[in-house]
């Protein structure tokens, strides 16, 4: 169980593994938006290209969870990034289920449509102002308030503010 | 102004990182279509989807490229990070150079059913450099505490490490080293000074006037103080905002439980000295030459 979480929170990799998978479907589902708007000039191939990008996105969000869940259980639940992190899961199960219909929505219709109907463009535009949101506030975690950062560093620091003279915490 | 706007300071949040998760989920995509155009190639406009995303992915890393080199400029010449960033941005302009030739190789042929074997082969490439760039990247942040906190602060924080020695004639025998901080005389207010004073790293900050010194590193997870940010005689850490008194070096404010090292600063001649005291018992032999 332990390899488990130590797994999820990169400790393997020296790096939070969160924070790279979501690098996806922040990526994906933007695009997609972009995509179904470009299906205006550019037909079925930006209607496939942005389909694709949806599922990508959906396939990697899932990945995202439980590396997320770990990261978000280590911060104390009193600190002010405990309620970020909170909205942050909420906006971020929202945000995936919208562009979970949105691919059912246009599943059947996809290979032949040269353009996207109202309704999934409508939730590709929901679904990203919505997930831009959510990512500022995983973004606010780490910048504003220093979520994992100096975690997997703290022995290499702790070195250098040893030789720099520094009163440091007992080990 | 537009740095403080490149470096995402309005928004509490540094404008690269968060516009990097484009050509990074591109590429990807991109990758994934000529695979899946080998696997099927019945699927029609896998190719030019293909094309597409890459397109875009370049788009996105050249905009993502200005907050970044902004970034780059804006981390202290000796930090241990420099190097790594310094790699990063190499690595990123190599990956955008590769997916550039990418592009034009492959523009004349997306009317085939597969993605030839040369495009492929840069996309491969690409994604590998890509991956280990994008590493790096992230170890700036997570483990160098790049730009995080760096909104906090209104002023501009130090370019380099001031290296500091007793003037000659100095008492080699005494506890204390009184050394003159001429470069403190050009302070502004909340502006700090990084020093590094027999072997000792000090932070110099002046305060309503007045010059105080304490240690650079944070005790929780040792952030920079000399890029934190103040308020009244508070110094606020950038990266977990543990504050200290800077008078007394008392914590003020959690995660940090220890209080820092504080040094004494005064006029002596005219010149602002700090007085620091030897930063270890040493060997008689030393003292004695």
């Amino acid at each position: 169980m332990k390899w488990l979480l130590n797994f999820l929170k990169g400790k393997w990799l020296k790096h939070p593994l969160h924070p790279i998978i979501v690098h996806v479907p922040m990526a994906m589902w933007p695009c997609a938006l972009i995509f179904d708007l470009l299906s205006r000039w550019n037909g079925n191939v930006m209607v496939r290209l942005s389909f694709y990008a949806i599922i990508f996105g959906l396939v990697a969000s899932l990945l995202a969870v439980p590396s997320g869940l770990v990261d978000w259980s280590g911060v104390k639940k009193e600190k002010p990034a405990w309620k970020i992190g909170l909205y942050h899961m909420i906006l971020n199960l929202v945000v995936a289920l919208l562009f979970a219909i949105n691919l059912g929505l246009r599943i059947h219709t996809f290979r032949e449509a040269i353009i996207v109907a109202g309704a999934p463009l409508a939730l590709s535009i929901i679904g990203t102002v919505l997930l831009i949101g959510s990512a500022y506030l995983g973004g606010l975690m780490v910048y504003d308030y220093g979520i994992s950062v100096g975690r997997m560093s703290k022995k290499k620091w702790r070195g250098i503010a040893k030789a720099g003279g520094a009163n440091l915490p007992a080990e | 102004m537009l740095k403080d706007f490149l470096e995402g300071k309005p928004l509490r949040h540094p404008l690269h990182p968060f516009l990097v998760h484009f050509p990074i989920g591109l590429f990807i995509l991109s990758l994934l279509l000529d695979l899946a155009s080998l696997g099927f190639p019945s699927v029609p406009n896998l190719v030019r989807d293909a094309f597409y995303a890459m397109l875009l992915g370049i788009i996105t890393a050249l905009i993502a490229a200005v907050p970044g080199l902004v970034d780059y400029t804006d981390i202290r010449s000796d930090h241990p990070g420099k190097r790594t960033a310094t790699t990063h941005l190499t690595l990123n302009l190599v990956v955008v150079g590769l997916y550039g030739i990418n592009l034009g190789v492959r523009s004349s042929t997306l009317d085939q059913l597969k993605t030839p074997v040369a495009p492929l082969v840069l996309s491969l490439v690409g994604i590998a450099l890509l991956s280990v760039s994008g590493y790096l990247g992230g170890r700036l942040v997570y483990d160098e505490g790049i730009s995080v906190g760096r909104h906090k602060r209104r002023t501009p924080t130090p370019e380099d490490t001031l290296h500091l020695a007793a003037e000659l004639g100095e008492d080699k025998r005494a506890d204390t080293i009184v050394v003159p901080v001429p470069e403190a005389e050009s302070l502004g207010e909340k502006e700090t000074l990084r020093v590094q004073i027999d072997g000792q790293v000090i932070a110099i900050a002046k305060l309503d006037g007045n010059f105080y010194a304490f240690q650079e590193f944070c005790t929780h997870r040792f952030g920079p103080l000399s890029e934190g940010s103040f308020q009244d005689f508070n110094v606020q850490c950038p990266w977990h905002s543990s504050c200290f008194d800077v008078r007394t070096g008392k914590v003020t404010q959690g995660p940090a439980k220890v209080d820092l090292k504080t040094f004494k600063m005064e006029r002596r001649d005219g010149k602002i000295c700090i007085d620091v005291p030897r930063a270890k018992s040493r060997d008689p032999h030393d003292q004695e030459t």
